[in-house]
């Protein structure tokens, strides 16, 4: 085995595939008379001249997953699919998800476990079997948890496999400091929210009752560029029925541009105008009373609270028409219950957001949405059982997007060696899951106590993290750092062993339960083999466990055999799955009226807390407040950023299909800003933050779709990692620029719309 | 012979495009090559603003301006559709030019565009695009039945978009694009009024029978002989166009007397 760096000249994946099987041989033979005439009069492509292998599956490029079906030829995908009995793709998928294939034919991706001989960044590694990768992490796992307890290994991860990482060996090993990115760097306060004002989480998949809604509210999500598959569907087919479109956002987004009512605000305070929205309901009576008193406590106080937020007051703030204000407000309410403002995904903007999610609800409340045919259903999780382990030795690590890890009594979930998360939890905020940006500084500082080691599967830990020189910080300091992945992403490089993935069409996977209005259950099985030598999750953390004396966890020897057991609880083999069509799909109970009269509602009071007593004894503000959060001075604009269409994080731009259709990020600048400052659509520009740290270059848009004050781009470009070589160098990375983040002090969540940007005309 | 179509409804299209991926990864199509490009539209000044995308791709007019230069059948109309065979394209881009639309690009030396999945659709599918779209602004069928659900669709939008149209029915002979658009064809930018270039006949006929000579000659030594029909063509062309710009000229002085 060679050495080798992450700069591995651009190969062709097929000259790989072909030394492992002469199967791939005849798939590149027709293959290429493909390519020469992919459509010539009567020459049958490639792909219909073999036996055609259909395998159901879940795709992975981005954390929504729809079910697909990906057929092969002869060992090769050629076309993935929406499976039509999955209740999220509905036999649809977004550019990302028919991208599947090409981001798993990427030349550039992982091929052997290696072993770093370079500096720790510089990216020098040798290529080694999985016994030595294994055997020499297993070993340096061992000799942290003998100096400083399991507690001091954490664990990040985030895509399909997370669960073998961050949930099964995580709690199998002992340690709470395990954490997915999309709690504390997107949803958590969303969460949070929810959790303390309805009792229930939002959870995975956003339950709105898009089939009957007739008004729907957008604050910041931009869906179309957010390209969620369903909700594209289910919000482009509520409008063609005559829905109301209401969005909220400095930008005119590809939403917003199909919006009855276009609230571009002044970023930072959207707040302000919800309470002023609750204001006109209440003071002009339009919201639900008959289900506010049935279904509500604290009315009266947030009366009293919001008597004096007119829209007058919201307009000063926000900038908004106060007439605009007060419209909306009555057209959300003339279609009530059917009038939902839509949780959102990413919203840790501004450290207040666990307040401004309460807001929202409230309204979603007084619209006596919840509970109702087009406005709020209740999600379920499918009934099936968890694979009986022996119990965990710490029971709940890294809490998912949609709930704080173990903690029905209140308490945290301690380790082994009596240690509980070493975030702050309880101290520097007051709940929710394990917050990932608030793990870094142990690694760094040793307090509360160290964090010696950490394994990340699939984070970009360079572009999600907000503030990156103290994330490299850290990673000077961890006396192992391990990355599993299946790209060398730029974290990769600081890694001292690589362990390199198989993707999922590539492998079997536990089945995917999603809680949602049909609860369901859903079957991934591989469609092709392995590339090269790279390894599902699942055995990685079989093999590591059985290394580091965890046999009693790993008694099953294949994943298929842990999903047939798992199938057995509710009468299902992965055959009779298969033949079904690779869905389960169960009855939910989406309405209050299936409660029949019990209260579905998981609060203290058994109601939705308007006014929450939870958060006054904890200290913080019963009522949502609005609070001004620091303005850019003046030749400075706020970093917003967010995402197009064809990518997902950081994760795709190298994609070769995603990265034809777009190759790099702009920088949306408003087009008056632009010409003042002499820059047309076009130029390329370096972006200096208020810290000094600078990203670019990037491509100016000039545009009138974005206020004066603010700029965006589009999340996880700029990336740096030479093994890249389409991504390489192309765009800006708002990551770079994000280095610093306010700490939202109810549910721990990073909020990172608090960096100001200056434009840069030369390096 | 039934007559095929597609629907694209500009008002649902949300910009995704998954169309446009989906037809890359169906049609497996060479590096470069792309039949769908999304383009934003944006009207008015901040925060009057209206807007929304276009799907530049092959209209498959009836009238089609590509297949009347294509100078060896590569481009060919079958079921009131644009096809392309790529095996018998030499790449001398007279469609490039010709198309009203711009549509047409050269990859890899031959001409590149949407061939409405023959492959696919033949097998009795539907074209990669429209099964994927998730705002349902694509549909593919018998022409007659997507006129229909385009004026049904441009009749439930019309409350919203006061100037919604269907786009297409007649424009450039009839496309087999059918579109539903929300606003004026200038919104979208599409030109009013396609035209085949009004001499066009004449070059099939006249002008046509040289370059298949020179198609002959390019079959034996290609690349010297694509340059040399691309060189004449070019000049061809220019001098076609000037005639044709003299002929509107006149056509509309003439206009001007009456
Ligand atoms: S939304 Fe797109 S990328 Fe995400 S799972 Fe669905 S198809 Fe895949
Ligand atoms: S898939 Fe549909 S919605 Fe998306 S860009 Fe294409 S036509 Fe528009
Ligand atoms: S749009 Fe252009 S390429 Fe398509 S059929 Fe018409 S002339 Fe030919
Ligand atoms: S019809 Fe087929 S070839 Fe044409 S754009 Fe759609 S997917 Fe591509």
């Amino acid at each position: 085995m060679g050495k080798v760096q992450l700069q591995i000249s651009r190969r062709t994946f097929l000259k790989g595939a072909l030394t492992g099987s002469a199967g791939a041989a005849l798939a590149l033979g027709a293959l290429e008379e493909a390519a020469a005439a992919p459509s010539g009069k009567g020459a049958t492509p490639w792909y219909y001249r073999g036996e055609i292998k259909r395998a159901y599956s879940v795709c992975d490029m981005c954390p929504w997953r729809c079910g697909v079906i990906v057929q092969s030829v002869n060992g090769r995908v050629y076309k993935i699919d929406g499976n039509p009995a999955d209740p999220k793709s509905r036999g649809m998928l977004c550019a990302r998800g028919q991208a599947g294939a090409s981001f798993m034919y990427d030349p550039d991706r992982l091929r052997s476990p290696m072993i770093r001989i370079g500096e720790r960044g510089e990216g020098k590694f040798q290529e080694v079997t999985w016994e030595e990768a294994l055997d020499a992490m297993a070993q340096k796992l061992l000799a942290i948890k003998e100096q400083y307890g399991p507690e001091s290994v954490a664990i990040f991860g985030h895509t399909s496999g997370e669960f073998w990482f961050t949930d099964y060996f995580a709690q199998a090993w002992g340690t709470p400091n395990a954490s997915k990115p999309s709690s504390s760097l997107c949803t958590s306060p969303r969460e949070e929210a929810s959790l303390l004002t309805v009792g229930l989480p939002v959870g995975g998949h956003e339950p709105v009752d898009w089939e009957g809604v007739r008004c729907v509210t957008l604050i910041g999500s931009h869906i179309g560029e957010d390209s969620r598959n369903t909700v594209m569907q289910d919000f482009t087919r509520a409008w063609a029925r005559g829905a109301k479109v209401i969005v909220v956002d400095p930008r005119f987004s590809s939403a917003a541009a199909k919006a009855d009512y276009w609230l571009p605000i002044k970023p930072g305070t959207d707040t302000a105008l919800l309470l002023a929205w609750i204001n006109v309901l209440i003071t002009e009576h339009r919201y639900d009373a008959e289900y506010v008193a049935e279904w509500t406590q604290g009315f009266d106080k947030l009366a009293a609270h919001v008597a004096e937020m007119t829209p007058e007051w919201a307009a000063a703030i926000t900038e908004l028409d106060p007439e605009l204000i007060r419209t909306t407000a009555r057209v959300m309410a003339e279609h009530l219950p059917q009038s939902v403002i839509v949780p959102g995904r990413h919203v840790t903007w501004y450290g207040n957001d666990t307040q401004r999610m309460r807001a929202v609800y409230i309204i979603n409340a007084l619209l006596g949405a919840y509970g109702r045919e087009g406005g709020i259903y209740f999600n379920k999780s499918p009934y099936i059982e968890a694979y009986p382990h022996p119990p965990f030795a710490v029971a709940g690590s890294s809490g998912g997007c949609s709930a704080e890890p173990g903690a029905e009594n209140g308490e945290l979930p301690v380790g082994p060696s009596g240690k509980a998360r070493a975030d702050g939890a309880r101290t520097k905020f007051l709940r929710g899951p394990t917050a990932m940006q608030e793990l870094i500084e142990p690694m760094i500082t040793g307090e509360p106590y160290p964090i010696k080691a950490l394994i990340v599967y699939g984070v970009n830990l360079l572009h999600s993290i907000p503030n990156v020189p103290r994330t490299i910080e850290a990673l000077k300091k961890l006396d192992l750092v391990v990355a599993i992945d299946v790209l060398p992403m730029e974290h990769v490089a600081w890694a001292d062993i690589v362990l390199p993935e198989a993707t999922i069409y590539e492998r079997f996977e536990d089945v995917w339960t999603v809680s949602h209005k049909t609860p369901y259950i859903a079957l991934r099985e591989p469609a092709v083999e392995p590339y090269a030598d790279t390894k599902p999750a699942w055995w990685m953390a079989r093999e590591l466990g059985l290394r580091v004396g965890l046999e009693k966890y790993f008694k099953w020897e294949t994943v298929e055999e842990f999903v047939a057991t798992r199938l057995q609880s509710i009468g299902y083999t992965v055959e009779k799955l298969r033949e079904e069509g690779g869905v389960i799909v169960q009855k939910g109970k989406p309405y209050l009226s299936d409660f029949k009269g019990a209260s579905p509602f998981k609060t203290p009071s058994g109601k939705i807390e308007l006014y929450s007593e939870a958060l006054a004894l904890a200290g913080h503000d019963p009522l949502p407040v609005y609070t001004p959060v620091e303005e850019p001075p003046p030749g400075w604009f706020r970093l917003l950023y967010g995402r197009h269409p064809v990518h997902t994080f950081a994760k795709t731009q190298n994609t070769p299909l995603l990265h034809q259709l777009n190759p790099e990020n702009e920088l949306w600048l408003n087009a008056e800003v632009a010409a003042s400052l002499g820059l047309k659509n076009g130029d390329r520009v370096w972006l200096e933050n208020q810290d000094g740290a600078r990203s670019g270059p990037i491509k100016v848009k000039a545009t009138q779709r974005i206020r004066p004050d603010a700029v965006f781009m589009s999340h996880g470009f700029g990336h740096n990692a030479p093994g890249l070589s389409l991504a390489n160098g192309k765009g800006a990375s708002d990551a770079a620029l994000i280095t610093r983040y306010a700490l939202d002090p109810i549910c721990g969540g990073a909020g990172m719309r608090v960096n100001f940007v200056r434009i840069v005309k030369e390096a | 012979m039934a007559l095929y179509a597609f629907l694209l409804d500009l008002s649902r299209c949300i910009g995704c495009e998954a169309c446009a991926a989906a037809c890359i990864a169906g049609n497996e199509l060479p590096a470069g090559a792309q039949y769908i490009h999304l383009i934003e539209q944006t009207h008015g000044v901040f925060p009057h603003l209206t807007g929304g995308f276009k799907n530049h791709r092959c209209y498959h007019c009836a009238d089609a301006a590509c297949v009347k230069v294509c100078p060896t059948g590569a481009l060919y109309k079958e079921d009131g559709l644009t096809r392309l065979n790529r095996d018998v394209c030499i790449g001398c881009a007279y469609c490039t030019d010709a198309c009203p639309f711009n549509v047409p690009q050269i990859v890899d030396g031959r001409s590149s565009k949407c061939d409405a999945c023959a492959a696919t659709t033949k097998a009795g599918g539907q074209p990669w695009c429209v099964r994927t779209c998730p705002s349902d602004a694509l549909r593919y069928g018998e022409r007659r039945e997507i006129l229909a659900e385009a004026h049904a669709r441009v009749e439930a939008i019309r409350a919203r978009y006061p100037k919604a149209r269907v786009y297409g029915e007649a424009e450039a002979g009839g496309l087999g694009v059918v579109i539903v658009l929300p606003d004026a064809p200038e919104a979208f930018d599409l030109p009013a009024n396609p035209q085949t270039p009004l001499l066009l006949d004449v070059w099939q006929k006249v002008v046509q029978p040289a370059a298949v000579g020179l198609t002959g000659l390019s079959v034996l030594v290609t690349g010297v002989a694509a340059i040399i029909a691309r060189r004449n063509h070019m000049k061809e062309l220019a001098e076609l166009r000037a005639q044709q710009a003299q002929t509107e000229q006149n056509a509309g002085a003439q206009e001007g007397e009456r």
